[in-house]
């Protein structure tokens, strides 16, 4: 449903897009991760036509995304990473104005998302809050049941219940065979929702995956502690990644490795745990390094 | 033309185009007002003759004031007018393109099944619209202040409608070029910095060739060469010709930052 292939697109020597190539399949959530600046943006941008590549080409559903711009809007909802919309208006006038743009007249979908998202569509855009905004333009990307949506960091923003509000929502669209590509940050939210994922870095993919292969990958470190010096060096006699934190404090990586960490645990006494929650970045460079090493 | 988008666009625009058509109006409307007792001043004439002769050229008076046509043309469309336009054309083109662009609000737009240049023409249309409304309005003003406010004085109708023509025309070749540097920029800031910098050139230009006939040749890089609105008002000059031209010259720009707009890297 949507392809990029061979997308380039040169700012400088090193920023821009080089040579990148994904697909992603009707009915597929595909999450798109990488740090700030890696390119994200700039590859969804190509595939809204908002820019022209320098070679290669993106389509949806089979129409190139720079020539059919406006037609490929018709089965497709945006929702772009920054949030601003025109001035002067409230909630409610920008939806229906999109919808007028669209002309869509079916208000029921709309409504439906303004009672789940709970939003007051009454009040001045300019007096929302970042996360109300969000909704905003959440619910403008979703409210015209399009098959294709493209969402720049939709969570982002949003408080932790409506999070999960939205997590619900994409996996509803993905039951209805929606195509669904998302970026972000965070590796959970793709984690729970996406089947594939593609990590992009310095305009590179560097991992295009199915969400498995990633999970494996990705590195948690827990913070143990235990009661006795001898559970210490039980754990650190054993194969697992470890590094001394304090006094029978003791952190151990984990990365695919879950069983033994739990069996190995069993046989201890644990006063205290806790993950350390990893930042992506962290997780990223983690991924790039075993793939130099690798080669 | 995309008309919701459109009419939002008008309703936004509302307040301040508003406040510009009041500012025109009224004030077409008080100079009227006070020209019988300017009119009956024994010696003004006298005193304008005295100023150098580029001066008078500058302030629209080069033979005194002879009559209403004269007065009008030369008090308000040669200066408060002119300035209210340039001030109006200047910001409205800025607002309309570059700075969607600039805070990402184009996003939107593009984000329905509107081409780039359908919303191009729309915006196009929003600042040509609000054009014509500030002339039209004062148009009517002018026309009715004469008629009404003071009597014994005759304007000269048809060639007044003439003159808030060419007006207009003028006005639309520089939202013509005001448009397009909107259209290609992605700062709202730099829009409108060179738009107000060329613009800002040519009424300098302008000025300075009216001031002697050593420096007479500079207006011939100025738009404002054409804008002469007492020999307009006097009929002597070929207004159809140069409203033609003006016309071409406003379709051509406009058509031109469509087709670049449609073009471009937009980083929204």
């Amino acid at each position: 449903m949507i392809q990029v292939k061979g997308l380039s697109k040169r700012f400088t020597k090193e920023k821009g897009l080089f040579d990148l190539n994904f697909e992603v399949k009707r009915g597929e959530v595909f999450g798109y991760i990488g740090p700030n600046g890696a390119g994200k943006s700039t590859t969804i941008r190509h595939l809204m036509g908002f820019m022209k590549p320098d070679s290669g080409y993106s389509s949806i559903d089979g129409m190139d995304c720079w020539k059919n711009a406006a037609r490929i809007q018709e089965k497709t909802g945006y929702l772009p990473g920054e949030i601003v919309f025109l001035e002067g208006m409230t909630g409610l006038g920008f939806l229906s104005l999109v919808q007028k743009m669209r002309k869509q007249e079916s208000i029921k979908r709309r409504d439906e998302l303004i009672e789940r998202f709970q939003l007051d569509i009454n009040s001045p855009i300019r007096k929302m809050s970042k996360g109300m905004k969000q909704k905003v333009g959440i619910i403008a990307a979703f409210m015209h049941a399009p098959q294709v949506l493209i969402l720049d960091e939709p969570t982002s923003g949003l408080d932790p219940l409506m999070q999960r509000v939205f997590i619900d929502l994409i996996l509803e669209e993905k039951q209805n065979n929606k195509t669904i590509l998302m970026s972000s940050h965070s590796f959970q939210e793709i984690e729970r929702t996406c089947d594939s994922a593609g990590i992009i870095k310095d305009g590179k993919l560097v991992a295009l995956e199915d969400m498995h292969l990633l999970r494996r990958v990705q590195r948690r470190i827990f913070e143990v502690k235990v009661k006795s010096e001898d559970d210490m060096n039980h754990i650190l006699q054993s194969s697992l990644v470890t590094e001394v934190k304090g006094d029978r404090t003791i952190h151990v990586t984990v990365q695919g490795n879950d069983q033994e960490f739990v069996q190995l645990l069993s046989r201890c006494e644990v006063q205290h745990i806790d993950t350390r929650p990893q930042d992506l970045e962290d997780i990223f460079m983690h991924y790039y390094d075993r793939r130099e090493v690798e080669r | 033309m995309s008309l919701p988008l459109y009419l939002t666009m008008m309703k936004s625009h509302g307040k301040m185009l508003g406040g510009f058509i009041y500012g025109a109006a009224a004030y077409i409307v008080l100079i009227i007002w006070i020209y019988p007792s300017i009119a009956d001043m024994k010696g003004f004439n006298e005193m304008i003759a005295a100023l150098p002769k580029g001066m008078r050229k500058l302030i629209g008076m080069e033979n005194g004031i002879n009559s209403l046509s004269d007065y009008i043309a030369g008090e308000f469309y040669g200066m408060l007018f002119l300035i209210i336009l340039m001030v109006y054309v200047i910001l409205t083109s800025t607002r309309v393109m570059a700075r969607l662009v600039d805070q990402g609000s184009m996003a939107y737009l593009l984000a329905t099944p509107n081409s780039r240049v359908k919303v191009a023409i729309t915006q196009a249309a929003v600042l040509l619209t609000g054009l014509a409304l500030i002339v039209g309005f004062t148009t009517l003003s002018g026309i009715a202040a004469s008629e009404w406010l003071i009597d014994g004085y005759q304007l000269d109708v048809a060639s007044f409608i003439t003159l808030n023509l060419l007006t207009f025309l003028v006005f639309a070749s520089i939202a013509g070029y005001c448009f397009f540097i909107s259209s290609v920029n992605n700062d709202e800031k730099k829009a409108l910095g060179i738009s107000s910098g060329i613009t800002l050139l040519f009424y300098m230009l302008n000025m300075a060739g009216k001031l002697s006939e050593k420096t007479e040749w500079m207006l011939n890089f100025s738009i404002f060469k054409w804008y002469d609105p007492v020999k307009v008002i006097n009929n002597e000059t070929e207004a159809l010709w140069i409203g033609c031209a003006l016309g071409i010259l406003t379709f051509f720009l406009f058509m031109l930052s469509v087709v670049v707009f449609k073009k471009r890297n937009l980083p929204l």
